[in-house]
This record gives C-alpha cells, structure tokens and sequence, in this order.
C-alpha cells in the first residue's frame, strides 16, 4: 500500500543455442520486463555487443507486413474483435501456409482492380468537366479543329463581344458564364486575340472529342454508372471475405507478431560469439516461478540470478500494487504520471478522496443516481482496461454524490422532503422575494468547511512529503528536505493560529478572547509568530528561492473554495431549471386547466429533462475536472514527482490462440 | 433645493442602494476574475492541445498547467460570495 510492487533484477546468461528456448519462455511467462542492452565502454561489458535478429526475422516481418496490408484493407483491427473460441497454435501455423497465401492473393487481387477502377472513373470525371462548358453547344466537336484556314477561339467572356473581322460565333449563356466559340480566318487571329483579352477572355481547352458534348457527356455518365457498380460488387465480395476471415486474419496476425517478437528479441540482449546474457526486471514474488520455468525449459544449463531492486540506486519500471477499490483510479494517476520506484504512491488516497470531491460538489441523490445508471449502462458499450477503468472511478464518484446528497438534502435542486441537511444548506432563494421561505446558503459555514478540508489535504500531501524524503535518503539533503517540509506545515499552521486569535470564525476555534502576555500580544500570537519563523527558516535552508511561493499556502487554501463554488452554481443551474419547467410554466397552467394547458405543461417538462441533462453534464465535467485538479495540482505538488517507467513485460497477450 | 432632495434620501433608500452596490461589486468581481481567467487560459489551451498533438503523454501535465489559472476566478467567487453573504 502507498507503494509500487516490489521488484528485482534479474540476470540470465546462457549459451547462444539457448536462445530460442529461453526466450520462448520468457514470452510464454509475460513477466521478464527486458532492460535494452545498449553498447558501452565500460569494462564489464567489454567484448558484448547487441545481438542478431534470428533466423527468419526477415521472412516473419515480411509475411506480417502482407498481412497486415490486408487487415488494413479490411480495416479489421483486433481490439475490436472479441475472440470467440481460441485456435491451437500448430493448428494454425499449419493454416497460415496452405491458407493465408490465397487469402492474400485474392484480396490483392480485388484490391488493385478497385483501385483499377477508381482511377479509371476519376479519368472519366476530368473528361467531363472539360466538356461541360461545351455541353450547350449543338455542334460536333470534331468539326471545330483541323483547319488549316481557320483558327478557333473558345473561352468565357464577361459581354458580348464583336471581333470587328469577318467570323463566325456561338454564344451560349449559363451559370457558369458566358460561353463563347468562334471561327476566324487564320490571319486575323493575333488582331482578335488582342480584342479578347481588352474582353476579359479566358480560353477553355475544346475537347478532342467526336460528336456533340451532350452525347459524350452523356455517354461517359454511362460509363461511370458501369464502373461504379462493379466497384461495389468488388467491396461487397470484400466484405464478405471480411467476414468471413477477420478471426482467422488476426489470429495470424498474433501469431506472426509473436513469432516477430521473438525472433527480434536478440537486439534487446548483449551477446559474444558463444553466449548471451539478458538483464531485466520481474515483481519479486514472481522470481521463484521465473527461475523453475527457465531451469525446465532449458534443462538448468541457463545461469539466472537476481537481487532486490535498491531504491535510489536502480531505476526499475513500475507496477502498481494497489487493493483492489484503488485499482480503477490508477488510471487517474497515469494520466499525470506513473510514480518513481522509491516513491510514495498516492493512488489509494485519490480512490477515496477523488470520489468524495466530487461528492462534495456534485451532492444531489438525482443526478448521483443518473451517473451511477450511466456508469453500469455504458459497461456494456464500452470495452478495453482503461474505459472499465475510468467507469469505475465514475461509478464511486456516482456513489458518493448519492451519499453527499443526502447528507446536503438535495434531490434536483429540490430539498428532500423531511431530511434535515447534515451538511450547510447550499439552498438558494431563487424565484422567491427577498426574505422568501428558505433562509438561503449557508456561505460562511461552507466556506469554512472547505478551508478546513484544504488544511488537511496539504497537510498530508505534506507529511507524505516527509515520508517521500525519509524514504529516498540521500545523504545531508534528506534532513533538510524533510525539514523544509514541516517548515511547509509549520508556517500554515502558524497563520492559521494567528488569524484564530484575530478574528472569531464559525467552525473554528475562537482565540479571539485570551489575555495578553507580552507587550498586549497574547500568547496564541506568539506561538503563531513562532512556528510561522521557524517554518521559513526550514524552507530557506532547503532552498531560499522557495519564498517566493510563500503565498501558495494562501492561494492552495482558497482554492479548495471551488468545492463550494462549483457546486453552489451546480445547485443554481437546478434550481433554475425547476423554477422555469415548474414555477412558470407548468404550475400556472395547472392552477388553470384547459386543452392549451396540455401543451404547456409537455413544453415545461421538456425544459426540466433538457435543463437536468445540461446541468448533469456540467456537473460531471465541472465535478470531474476540479476534483481532478485538486489532486493534481493542490496535493500532488507537495510531495510526488512521477515520471516512473511502466512495467511492461516481454511477450505479447495472446487472445485468439492457445499453445 | 438640495436639502429638499437630501431629506428624500430616507434610510431604506441609502439601504437599498448600498445593497445595490453591494451587488455590482460583487458582479465585478467575479465577471472580471472570469475574463482574467478566460484569457489565461486561452493561450494555455491552445498551447495544451498543441502538445497533446505532439505526444498524447503530456495530457494529464497540460489538463493541469490549463486549469491552473482557475483559481483567479475562484478568489473572485470567494471575494463575491463575502461581499453578499
């Protein structure tokens, strides 16, 4: 707990000709996370030097890179895909030679005709569109070139326009512009083209065609219709070999990967001409079957040994160690940051105090009880790790808000009829004068509530904080880095007593009212003033330069203010809604009836479910976010790092395959 | 003249004005808070979504350096809600 799974470092040294064994079993295992060889100078890997690929990597990568042209074409992937029953493996190696070659060819074959087919209706559109301006034009087209006597002239023009020389012209108007063809004897045609261009002339190639547009067109249409047919006969014949082949498709797919992988692995180990040697780390408790497995696989001629990881000495990867309620909320955590190795783990203190934020801001038993049916409804719709995961930190969040919603009375805005809040009122006065029958929110007392949950949490982020140095211990700077810690802690606390003997505050002690000792300071002040120096000079012995965030203990105090913020306007949007779908609209209409009302009364009710759905959203996002930065930013910047290495063991999960 | 009008000024009315002020004031602090938040979180947004391009890795750190600046409106919230309250 608070702590990653504890690992050790494994050594395995074995002559060359153990290779394929061992590393089969270290795939078959799942649990050796390979630590890359990389070439040094150093003495002790004098004469190492990265392996070679096995025999047949380069076929294997081959052979995948077919396959996975196809799978792409069938746009099959395999996390989409859930295995139904799983093939033997000898099976399917005998499959992946007789059967997949033809697969590939056929498919290949579909493929490159529809793309045939593709450029070929693509050509035909270019012919199109260089026929449409003269699709107006009753004339042959062929009868407009090969004169030797002649020039021709086709473009649009911005008027109507005379050359001034004895021609011939066709003018046709459409939306595209005005088109228009002529016919000048050869020695006029520099006079007519300086004409066109005063004319705003912009030639248009005519077609090398025979016969009239329109009929070309016409016919090229026709021609396009054909092509396009038989590309969806070719995409349905795709399909249905898509059907019909995705699982086995993918099932070659991991076979091939891991026959990759493992063909590969040899870059990853050092190696001399005789033997290799592969570092790497597995979780402590699992060193034992690591071993057996090896020494069976080998018949005990590979020389493995290992070491518990030495925390600031090794950088080992990472893997959680957590009970299980914390699980889910690993996700949270790797999306700011796995923990270091020696470092404290927050996890299991953001499973429990995301939720309660969150609660906290989103207390209504309504839209918890929304957000709960959510989160078991999208189960079914939502597969892989991380979605589980995060609709489970949805579903404890959902759970908490129910909980805080009693605590807070809430049920869509509305007070719970009967339950006397346990927490302060966060009801307000809307849609009733001032002074009306609710006695509105209680602020201050909120307010109050959340600074003290603020202490708290930086308080422990802080003691976490002295935990974290207690445990990395490096030398001189360990001491001073847990006392600049408590200084943290002791210049808070010591603001705080000092404004206690100043102001009398609800929810908090009154000190207001203690005799002076010295000097009319009484004695809170003082032990306040003291532990507020003592504090700085902790932090400046660290490092002075940490003044200046002095006025974060400030800012990181208010800033838990957003649980009363946020949900007061969460509480607001609610009330609104019930007052405009029910106060105005619905309750006036019933107090009197008639047929019109009817209409009304649907109209109210669609504003109260579209006014809730908004507010749900909001209050998950606005919920969800803040919740989510107090952790991150309030508790998480006293004490955690991150930046650990995930432990991701050697050997692909096989999911359509079995030995 | 001006006496006249002074002697209008009866102590609801200074009430009700000072309850009005009361209620700009607070209106200022947190719309301004807002903007002043708003516009911090422009640039950072932009630049998060950037760099989440980038390298999806960053996003829990960018999700926070964005959400950083939210605490300009929640110490106007706060000044507001003790200006009505």
């Amino acid at each position: 707990m608070l702590a990653p799974e504890q690992m050790s470092r494994v050594l395995i040294a074995a002559p060359n000709d153990l290779l394929a064994p061992i590393v089969a079993e270290l795939q078959r295992q799942r649990l050796f996370h390979i630590e890359d060889f990389v070439e040094t100078d150093a003495e002790e890997y004098e004469g190492f030097r990265i392996g070679v690929p096995m025999e047949g990597a380069g076929e294997t990568s081959k052979e995948l890179l077919r396959l996975r042209s196809v799978t792409a074409a069938f746009s099959v992937r395999p996390e989409d895909l859930t295995p139904g029953g799983k093939v033997r493996e000898s099976q399917l190696k005998a499959q992946v030679e007789h059967d997949l070659p033809a697969i590939e060819a056929e498919v290949e074959g579909l493929l490159s005709r529809r793309t045939a087919l593709e450029n070929q209706a693509k050509e035909l559109d270019q012919k199109i569109e260089g026929l449409a301006p003269f699709a107006e034009m009753p004339v042959d087209l062929a009868l407009l070139r090969g004169y030797s006597t002649l020039t021709f002239f086709a473009g649009s023009v911005a008027r109507t326009f005379d050359p001034g020389v004895p021609h011939e012209a066709y003018y046709s108007e459409s939306k595209r512009g005005k088109l228009f063809v002529a016919a000048v004897p050869v020695q006029y045609r520099q006079d007519v083209e300086r004409k066109l261009l005063d004319a705003q002339f912009q030639a248009i190639p005519i077609p090398d065609e025979q016969g009239t547009a329109k009929e070309r067109i016409d016919a090229y249409r026709a021609q396009q219709d054909g092509i396009r047919k038989e590309i969806e006969e070719i995409s349905a014949t795709i399909e249905d070999l898509r059907k019909k082949h995705a699982e086995f498709l993918v099932a070659c797919d991991e076979l091939l990967s891991l026959d990759a992988e493992r063909s590969e692995a040899p870059l990853r180990f050092a190696t001399t001409d005789h033997a290799f040697v592969a570092e790497g780390w597995v979780p402590t408790h699992t060193v034992g079957p690591l071993k057996d497995g090896l020494a069976a696989a080998t018949g005990g001629r590979a020389f493995v040994a290992d070491r518990p990881a030495e925390p600031g000495h090794d950088l080992p990867p990472v893997e959680y160690h957590n009970i299980d309620f914390a699980k889910p909320s690993q996700f949270l955590l790797d999306v700011y940051s796995r923990p270091k190795y020696a470092e404290i783990d927050p996890t299991l203190v953001m499973a429990i105090l995301f939720p309660v934020f969150f609660g906290i801001i989103l207390g209504d038993v309504g839209y918890g009880i929304i957000l709960l049916a959510m989160s078991l409804g999208l189960r079914k719709l939502l597969k892989g790790d991380e979605a589980r995961m995060l609709l489970n930190v949805l579903r404890n969040a959902a759970v908490s808000s129910i909980v805080f919603g009693f605590l807070y009375s809430e049920f869509l805005g509305f007070s719970i009829p009967g339950l006397h809040p346990i927490m302060p009122s966060r009801h307000l006065n809307i849609g009733v004068a001032e002074g009306g029958h609710g006695h509105g929110p209680a602020v201050p007392e909120l307010m109050i509530m959340t600074a003290w949950i603020g202490i708290a949490y930086i308080t422990l982020g802080r003691i976490l904080g002295i935990l974290n140095h207690a445990r990395h211990g490096h030398g001189s700077h360990r001491i001073l880095a847990m006392l600049a810690n408590l200084g943290w802690i002791l210049v808070m606390w010591g603001i705080l007593v000092m404004i206690w003997s100043a102001f009398p505050l609800p929810l908090m002690p009154d000190l207001t009212g203690l005799p002076a000792v010295v000097l009319g300071i009484s004695l809170p002040v003082i032990v306040g003033g003291i532990m507020v120096v003592v504090g700085i000079v902790f932090i400046i012995r660290d490092s002075a330069l940490e003044i200046v965030e002095l006025p974060t203990i400030l800012s990181h105090v208010l800033s838990f203010a957003r649980l009363m913020g946020v949900g007061l306007s969460s509480v607001a949007i609610a009330m609104v809604v019930n007052y405009i779908a029910i106060g105005l609209i619905i309750e006036p209409q019933l107090e009197n009836f008639g047929i019109i009302s009817i209409v009304f009364i649907i109209v109210g009710l669609f504003v109260f479910l579209l006014g809730h759905l908004f507010n749900t959203v909001l209050g998950l996002l606005g919920g969800g976010l803040q919740s989510l930065r107090l952790n991150y930013v309030e508790f998480f910047t006293k004490f955690y790092k991150g930046g650990g290495e995930k432990y991701n063991p050697f050997g692909m999960k096989r999911r359509f395959m079995e030995d | 003249m001006a006496g006249e009008e002074l002697a209008l000024m009866t102590v609801e009315m200074v009430e009700a004005s000072q309850l009005g002020m009361k209620a700009i004031a607070a209106a200022l602090a947190v719309g301004l808070t807002g903007f002043a938040t708003a516009i911090a979180e422009m640039t950072i947004g932009s630049a998060a979504v950037g760099a989440t391009a980038e390298n999806k890795d960053v996003f829990g750190l960018v999700l926070l350096l964005t959400v950083i600046p939210e605490t300009i409106v929640i110490f106007g919230l706060v000044v507001a809600l003790l200006l009505i309250f």
